[in-house]
């Protein structure tokens, strides 16, 4: 089965700052792939009889060594990467349709597998507009795969109950994130990564309609929560008591 | 102007009916289901009956012949696994995209939303019409109650091409805890560092009338708690009077779900942990440690 596995690199966020005016500020903030994506790969790699490609569409700023074999370490054997500014904070319309550009280019798929929601717009929404541009059946909160002949039997949950879906093949599925947990590469996995293909491609090379779906207007950093911040420390004889005072009091 | 609600359940067809009649003069409520198809919250129901046996997905055609029909200027849908998959369905149809899990949306089509799970906030507007939206009750705030007319209007439905079918299914069990309502919380992390070590903070729990809740980590990878007691962005929301983190670090992804907290308490071994900025009152110091102490005091 020839499964492409569709994935975000995103800013880590744990180093994004706030700049003197309530701006963001990236400038530390290196690329990773968004963490539910994690869960997609490996969830794709598992796949019984699964040849997994991956595909990631994002500004020329995910062209980065590190997450490039980070991607091809974790089951994928070759990678299509459309790093290209035009697709700087692209909606779900333009990213869809880049990835049906690039997923026609370069191959003939059984699967298309997403994550559960990208780290940044957490949107859920690029892999039903690329199941829907392709005219493919697409299930979300898919949380099992089971291959099967020209078709896969998927677990599917969602907010009261667990659905048995058969889905003929081609196909997208959108993930959870808790479907499997994401391996982690080996030196040696991070060193094969090295010799994996790696196909690199412009927006201008796709010919996809990037016109903007939604427009931004601005992105602030919130206001800080007005919180006492009282520190104690247990080291500190007494602050235990103190903490406790005011937790209880909180109760009372 | 003409706004939607798209609805399968009845609290958020009520909820996002009031919430839209504060945007819109004329509310149309598509109803995907019985219990959506609530009368005297919108000027009229439009009642979608999906046949026997098909699956609330398959009505994009549906939808999107409805749309045609009745040209809504925006569409505030209810995030279901089911709807998310019409309306995504439907933009795609469209050349737009579906602004999701609004924080707030204006008249003018501008929304405010969550970057980064409340790092950044960002404020959009979708370039072409219907603007698609999900939204909860949270997104409108106090809207006056939702009024409108007894009006339900049987929409035709539009046999797809072809449609999954379900083979079987399995209810979840029901929760048998309901963070959204809790007034006391205890939130566990990856200071925790295994499921026996779960006990102290159920001790704990006990002694302050709390209920148990956790980060990400603790829900997916160990699996030690239930999905509803991950307290997160992509988890339950919480509103309590008093909070207590053990062993969280503080990401936002997490804070985002006890942010509306009356008082914020932690403790953490890391002093650079970014929850002490967070938080009311923290205490530097080993869980191990200090847990079973604050249990015996709070006797």
């Amino acid at each position: 089965m020839e499964v492409l596995v569709s994935l975000k690199i995103v800013p880590d966020d744990q180093d994004i700052q706030t700049t003197a005016d309530g701006k963001l500020d990236f400038s530390i903030a290196k690329p990773v792939i968004s963490s539910y994506d994690q869960n997609a790969i490996e969830a794709a790699a598992q796949i019984e009889g699964a040849n997994v490609s991956a595909i990631t569409v994002g500004p020329a700023s995910i062209n980065d060594t590190k997450q490039r074999k980070n991607i091809l370490a974790r089951g994928p054997k070759q990678l299509f990467m459309v790093a290209d500014d035009t697709f700087q904070d692209a909606d779900a319309n333009v990213t869809a349709k880049a990835i049906v550009a690039g997923a026609q280019k370069a191959g003939n798929f059984d699967l298309i597998v997403f994550g559960a929601g990208s780290a940044d717009t957490y949107a859920q929404q690029v892999g039903i507009q690329v199941g829907e541009l392709l005219g493919w059946p697409v299930v979300n909160g898919v949380s099992k795969i089971t291959a099967g002949e020209g078709s896969i039997t998927v677990e599917r949950t969602t907010e009261t109950e667990v659905q048995t879906i058969d889905v003929p093949l081609p196909a997208v599925v959108a993930v959870t994130s808790d479907i499997v947990e994401p391996r982690i590469p080996s030196m040696r996995d991070i060193l094969k990564a090295g010799k994996l293909p790696v196909t690199e491609w412009t927006a201008a090379d796709l010919g996809s309609d990037t016109t903007k779906a939604i427009d931004i207007i601005e992105t602030v950093a919130p206001a800080p929560a007005d919180r006492k911040r009282e520190v104690f420390d247990a080291s500190v004889d007494g602050d235990i008591d103190k903490f406790a005072a005011a937790l209880a009091e909180a109760l009372r | 102007m003409k706004a939607w609600v798209i609805a399968q359940n009845e609290k958020a067809a009520r909820e996002l009916a009031a919430g839209v009649r504060t945007l819109a003069d004329q509310v149309q409520l598509v109803a995907l289901t019985d219990a959506a198809a609530v009368t005297g919250v919108a000027d009229e129901v439009l009642k979608v009956a999906v046949p026997a046996g098909a699956m609330v997905e398959s009505s994009v055609d549906t939808i999107a012949a409805l749309v045609d029909a009745q040209s809504p200027e925006m569409i505030v849908a209810e995030p279901t696994a089911a709807i998310k998959v019409v309306i995504g369905r439907l933009a795609a149809r469209r050349g737009t995209a579906v602004v999701t899990d609004a924080v707030k949306i204006n008249a003018d089509g501008t929304a405010e939303v969550m970057y980064f799970g409340g790092v950044g906030h960002r404020t959009v507007k979708p370039a072409a019409t219907p603007a698609i939206y999900t939204a909860s009750a949270a997104t409108f705030g106090d809207a006056p109650a939702a009024t409108g007319t007894d009006t339900v209007t049987e929409v035709a439905w539009v046999e797809p091409a072809s449609a999954l079918t379900v083979k079987s299914t399995e209810q979840l069990p029901k929760a048998d805890v309901d963070l959204t309502a809790a007034k006391r919380i205890v939130g566990v992390g990856r200071g925790i560092a295994a499921e026996e070590d779960l006990q102290m903070v159920r001790d704990l729990c006990g002694k302050m009338g709390a209920e148990l809740g956790c980060s990400r980590p603790v829900a997916e990878a160990e699996g030690w708690l239930p999905r509803e007691a991950y307290i997160g962005v992509s988890g339950v929301v919480t509103n309590p009077d008093v909070y207590l983190a053990l062993g969280i670090s503080g990401q936002m992804q997490h804070m985002v779900g006890v942010s509306n907290a009356k008082t914020i308490f932690a403790i953490n071994k890391d002093k650079t942990a970014p929850i002490f900025n967070q938080a009311d009152y923290g205490l530097v110091g080993d869980i191990y440690d200090v847990v079973p102490k604050l249990a015996e005091k709070l006797q």
